[in-house]
C-alpha cells in the first residue's frame, strides 16, 4: 500500500553543493539520496538530500565538520 | 441465494475480493449486493461484474453511500481469472508509456544528466498517477540493473503496478544480462507493441 512517511530534506543554494553531497555521503557511507527539491519547499538549487528524519542530528553534524554547504534543513511528507 | 456484503470504508481492491468471495459462497445462481463509500469502488464492482457476465446494477442511497446489486446465473464465467486494479489516486495508473533510452536526461553534462535522470525516475514514485509501462533500451538499461542508483525507485514503481521492461538485445551489448535487478527483458516486437499502444509515450 502506498502511504505518505515524513522525510528530512536538506537543501542546497548550488547544484554542486547538492552534488558535492551525494559524492561526499556516498564515499562515507552515510544515509539518504539526491532527490528534486519537493513542491512544498523552495531552495537557490533544484537537487536537495532526502534521508530518514532521525539520522538528522548525526548527519548535519559529519556534514558541518566536513565543511559541506547546505541551505536549510525541512520534514516533508513523501510517498514511501 | 442472496448475500449482502459491506464494504463501507474499505480501500480498494477490497470490496472487489469482498464482493468475489460473496459469488464463490453461492456456489451457483443468485444475487450479492455490495454497500460501498465512493464513486471508484462502484466502478470497479461493475467492471468486474460485466467481465464475467454477471448483471449489474447500481445506485446512490446517500452521500459516500452507494449500492451495487450483482446477478449471478447459471452460466456466469468462472472467476479466477482477471486481476483486480485499482484506478484511484494513490495507486492508479494511466496508458503512459515512458520509455529511457540513456542514462542521462538531456545533453550538456553527463554527471548533471545522471543526476537528473535519477531525480526524475524519483518523481515518477511522487505522481498521483503512475505510469502502465516503462522501457529501458540502449543506454536506459543501464538503470535496471544491480548496483544502479535509480534500483531502488524502480522496485518501488513495480510494486505499485508499473510494468517494467528492459530491452535484451541491449542488456546482452553492455554484457549486463545476469544483472538485472528490477523488472523483465523485452524484444523489439514487444517495445514496438508497448509504444504504439500506449495513449501517449513520454521520454525525458
Amino acid at each position: 500500500m502506498r502511504e505518505k512517511k515524513p522525510a528530512l530534506i536538506i537543501t542546497f543554494s548550488t547544484t554542486t553543493d547538492a552534488m558535492g553531497m551525494e559524492k561526499f555521503c556516498a564515499a562515507q557511507h552515510l544515509p539518504g539520496r539526491l532527490i528534486p527539491v519537493p513542491r512544498e519547499i523552495s531552495a537557490g538549487c533544484g537537487l536537495a538530500w532526502k534521508t530518514p528524519v532521525e539520522t538528522k542530528d548525526s548527519l548535519l553534524q559529519t556534514i558541518e565538520e566536513a565543511g559541506l554547504h547546505w541551505q536549510d534543513v525541512h520534514v516533508v511528507e513523501l510517498w514511501a | 441465494m442472496f448475500k449482502q456484503v459491506n464494504a463501507m470504508g474499505d480501500a480498494c481492491p477490497t470490496p472487489v475480493i469482498k464482493t468475489k468471495n460473496a459469488i464463490k459462497e453461492l456456489n451457483g445462481p443468485g444475487t450479492v449486493e455490495t454497500l460501498v463509500d465512493n464513486p471508484i469502488s462502484v466502478q470497479n464492482l461493475t467492471r468486474m461484474a460485466i467481465n464475467h457476465g454477471y448483471g449489474v446494477k447500481s445506485e446512490k442511497l446517500g452521500d459516500n453511500q452507494f449500492r451495487v446489486v450483482m446477478e449471478i446465473g447459471d452460466d456466469s464465467k468462472a472467476q479466477e481469472e482477471g486481476e483486480v486494479t485499482c484506478p484511484v489516486p494513490g495507486g492508479s495508473q494511466n496508458d503512459t508509456v515512458v520509455v529511457i533510452s540513456s542514462e542521462t536526461m538531456g545533453t550538456g553534462s553527463d554527471e548533471l544528466g545522471a543526476a537528473l535522470m535519477k531525480s526524475y525516475i524519483f518523481s515518477l514514485t511522487q505522481l498521483e498517477t503512475l505510469p502502465r509501462t516503462m522501457l529501458f533500451y540502449n543506454g536506459g538499461a543501464k538503470l535496471t540493473v544491480q548496483g544502479s542508483a535509480a534500483l531502488e525507485d524502480l522496485m518501488s514503481l513495480e510494486a505499485q503496478g508499473v510494468e517494467i521492461l528492459t530491452c535484451g538485445t541491449c542488456l546482452n551489448h553492455f554484457g549486463l544480462t545476469e544483472q538485472l535487478g528490477v523488472g523483465g527483458v523485452t524484444n523489439m516486437y514487444d517495445i514496438a507493441e508497448r509504444m504504439g499502444s500506449a495513449g501517449r509515450v513520454v521520454r525525458p
